[in-house]
């Protein structure tokens, strides 16, 4: 029988690893109406399934790859999917949301989502192809970089156009912030890649044949029309095609927001040669579209002579902060060279360049050597440096090893002033979005449940001016509706770059109207608000059982302690006072618990997760 | 009159054609009339990246006035000089 709801095929697939296991099972018609799909639902599943306090990197950890039921429709940008775990990096619940085609793919083959549990005694891939599963013996492929493993595959199965997320050596080896490739892009944070190295899983490749069905094509197809046409009148949105992400790294630094040498300014010297135009000029050779996408943002660039040949999906804004201005280097082809290195290794482009330009501020106060270093001279600026630590890390030699545990974990371990450098919150670096000068921003990324996530939260509402940047008034309830608009966005399978469209302040009529006509339903807006708080209150109640609590949302020592030293946001910082106001602000417009910064009973039962009381309340 | 520098970036640049440009402003000497001058000069390729074409109303973004952040939402009125240095900082969603 045909599910309820449109947009989901009814069917999640579970693969147990250990007992070699493969069964399909009907997907919840409560769960779905209830969290809709992607992160929302992977959360349930994983609160439901995954035991606390268990090791992110044992059997009992479990992988749910989750679509959404608007994957594989003609709504534009709607090609992101879920990957879920508990993370090593973090150690709470985690999604990390990729694009590219592997999401649409497995609602073609028949599921909604895989969840894979236990763990393989040898290396294995899995191979979904339509309604027959194989777990296959993955030993020849074990010790290649993620791509020549996807070559390899594609040759073996013998179908191009299977699509396939693969993990590199750093997966393999449980490396704490190792990703996962996925066709164009990336599963990139949180150490998902280790998690399906921990399961001795190298990679998924799926074939599906089959088609979504919606309720109403035409309504869909005209809801698509109109978003597609919003898309393409956007201004903030047409530059994503034009140059990529790093569209804005000029307007950035003009601002003063172009976080530079491990964050100790916010202004870059050597932006000009850095910018998505030089990008373009000197690189990029093609644009490509994840599936569905009219916006084209990822860029196809070639260095093709010289040290930094390199061929690359990218480069990113990420790769341009982190590798760039963050390690004060102003060599777009070198980016396009570290961007290739970590895919070849496997490993997030966020946490290893600040793990990067960390050691670079440790080797420049005398906090490492050239004895630590092997002999490299480890300045902010030194582009051989960089890449040399890149590899170091990758394959988890001499420094390499230290710096692979990322900046919480090395810092500890080395302790002195190091502590102090480490810009990140609970354990994850970073990325290029300031936040210094936007109060919301600020606890929104302190009480992230990710720790440090631009897809937690967005700047974009202070930084382009729809509200005063400057007040602390109200910036607890702005951060909790940018919340609820990039989680339902993720469990949507909205890619968070139409930012205008599906955002920015709070969830937009777009995106009730893209659900509406794919699900079928009649939500008002209320309704779907409701879905997205639903939605953040579960993450944060695995999160409390864990043990965390408010005194886990910090910020780094920088930006409580260090105001931005130049440029026009000269003197802006979010001291702790500041932080703990703003988190007492935050708490008490979701109706949490100010002291331990968790839901409480009543905002539970309202929210129809009585379950969870007895975990955290 | 006043005569500002205005510094412009991404499909903004591309829109009027060069990073910088030196602009002549009167009747307002302020930042609406700054984009007053500029739509008469640039015309429909620049008026559509900085007003909602549906609403008319104006896309919020920040202006650099010299050294101090200012927003084009509230800071319509605000004063211009000669020499002042402009920078339209549009837009900086996503990445
Ligand atoms: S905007 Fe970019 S990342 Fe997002 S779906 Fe489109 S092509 Fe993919």
């Amino acid at each position: 029988m045909a599910f309820k709801y449109g947009g989901y095929m009814g069917q999640m697939l579970r693969i147990n690893l250990t007992d070699k296991g493969i069964s399909k099972e009907p997907l919840r018609e409560d769960w779905a109406r209830d969290f809709v799909g992607g992160a929302g639902l992977a959360a349930r599943i994983i609160y439901e399934e995954v035991k606390p306090k268990i090791d992110p990197l044992g059997p009992e950890n479990k992988i749910v790859i989750m679509t959404a039921p608007l994957n594989g429709t003609m709504i534009p940008a709607a090609s992101r999917t879920a990957l879920c775990a508990k993370s090593p990096y973090t150690g709470s619940f985690f999604h990390s949301i990729f694009g590219g085609f592997l999401g649409p793919e497995i609602k073609f083959a028949g599921y909604d989502g895989v969840i894979i549990e236990g763990s393989a005694d040898t290396p294995v891939y899995i191979w979904i192809d339509d309604g027959s599963v194989q777990i296959r013996d993955a030993s020849h492929l074990w010790g290649k970089e993620p791509f020549e493993a996807q070559d390899i595959l594609r040759e073996e199965i013998g179908d191009e156009e299977i699509h396939i997320a693969t993990i590199g050596q750093a997966g393999e080896e449980k490396a704490p912030y190792a990703m996962i490739l996925c066709d164009i892009r990336a599963a990139g944070r949180g150490g998902m890649g280790a998690v399906m190295g921990s399961k001795n899983l190298k990679a998924i490749a799926v074939r599906g044949t089959g088609g979504v069905t919606v309720p109403n094509i035409l309504k869909v197809y005209n809801t698509a029309q109109r978003l597609n046409q919003l898309i393409s009148t956007n201004p903030a949105v047409k530059g994503l095609s034009e140059y990529g992400t790093p569209r804005m790294v000029n307007a950035l630094n003009e601002g003063g927001i172009l976080p530079t040498r491990n964050w100790q300014t916010e202004v870059f010297v050597g932006m000009k040669e850095i910018t998505g135009e030089v990008m373009k000029e000197k690189v990029v050779k093609g644009h490509r579209a994840c599936f569905g996408c009219s916006i084209n943002c990822t860029k196809y660039s070639v260095v093709s002579s010289g040290p930094y040949k390199s061929v690359i999906n990218g480069a990113d804004f990420e790769t341009i902060y982190g590798f760039g201005s963050i390690c004060e280097i102003d060599n777009i082809e070198a980016m396009c060279k570290a961007d290739e290195l970590c895919d070849y290794y496997g490993i997030d482009i966020i946490s290893t360049s600040l793990t990067i330009s960390w050691a670079m501020e440790c080797y420049e106060a005398g906090i490492f050597t050239k004895k630590d270093t092997e002999g490299i001279e480890l300045k902010f600026g030194n582009t051989d440096a960089m890449l040399l630590m890149i590899e170091k890390i990758g394959k988890q030699e001499g420094l390499g090893a230290l710096l692979a545990k990322g900046t919480r974990e090395a810092s500890r371990i080395v302790g002195k002033d190091s502590i102090r450098f480490a810009v990140q919150n609970k354990g994850m670096e970073f990325p290029g979005h300031s936040c210094r000068p936007f109060p919301a921003a600020a606890v929104g990324y302190a009480t992230g449940p990710r720790g440090a996530s631009h897809h937690d939260i967005r700047p974009t509402p202070e930084k382009i001016g729809l509200v005063d940047r400057l007040t602390l008034e109200g910036k607890g309830a702005l951060a909790a509706e940018i919340n609820h608009w990039l989680i339902l966005c993720d469990s949507m399978a909205l890619c968070h770059l139409a930012e205008p469209i599906w955002g920015p302040m709070k969830i937009s009529d777009s995106v009730v109207e893209a659900l509406n006509v794919v699900t079928g339903q009649e939500l008002g807006y209320e309704e779907v608000r409701k879905i997205a708080e639903r939605q953040w209150n579960m993450i944060r109640c695995f999160s409390a059982r864990e043990g965390f609590t408010r005194d886990d949302d910090q910020l780094p020592h920088r930006f409580t302690e260090e105001p931005i030293p130049e440029g026009p946001m000269k003197g802006s910082v979010i001291s702790k006072e500041t932080l703990e106001r703003l988190k007492d602000d935050y708490y008490a417009y979701r109706g949490w618990d100010i002291k331990t910064g968790n839901p409480t009973e009543e905002k539970l039962i309202e929210l129809g997760l009585d379950f969870a009381v007895k975990d955290v309340c | 009159m006043a005569r500002v520098s205005v510094k412009t970036f991404s499909v903004i640049r591309d829109a009027i054609g060069a990073g910088v440009i030196e602009i002549d402003v009167e009747n307002p000497e302020t930042v609406g009339g700054l984009f007053d001058a500029m739509v008469q000069k640039y015309g429909k390729p620049f008026k559509e990246k900085i007003w909602d074409p549906d609403t008319g109303e104006i896309s919020p973004f920040l202006i650099r006035l010299n050294d101090e952040i200012i927003r084009s939402t509230v800071d319509l009125d605000k004063k211009i000089s000669d020499g002042d240095k402009i920078s339209l900082i549009i837009p900086v969603g996503g990445g």
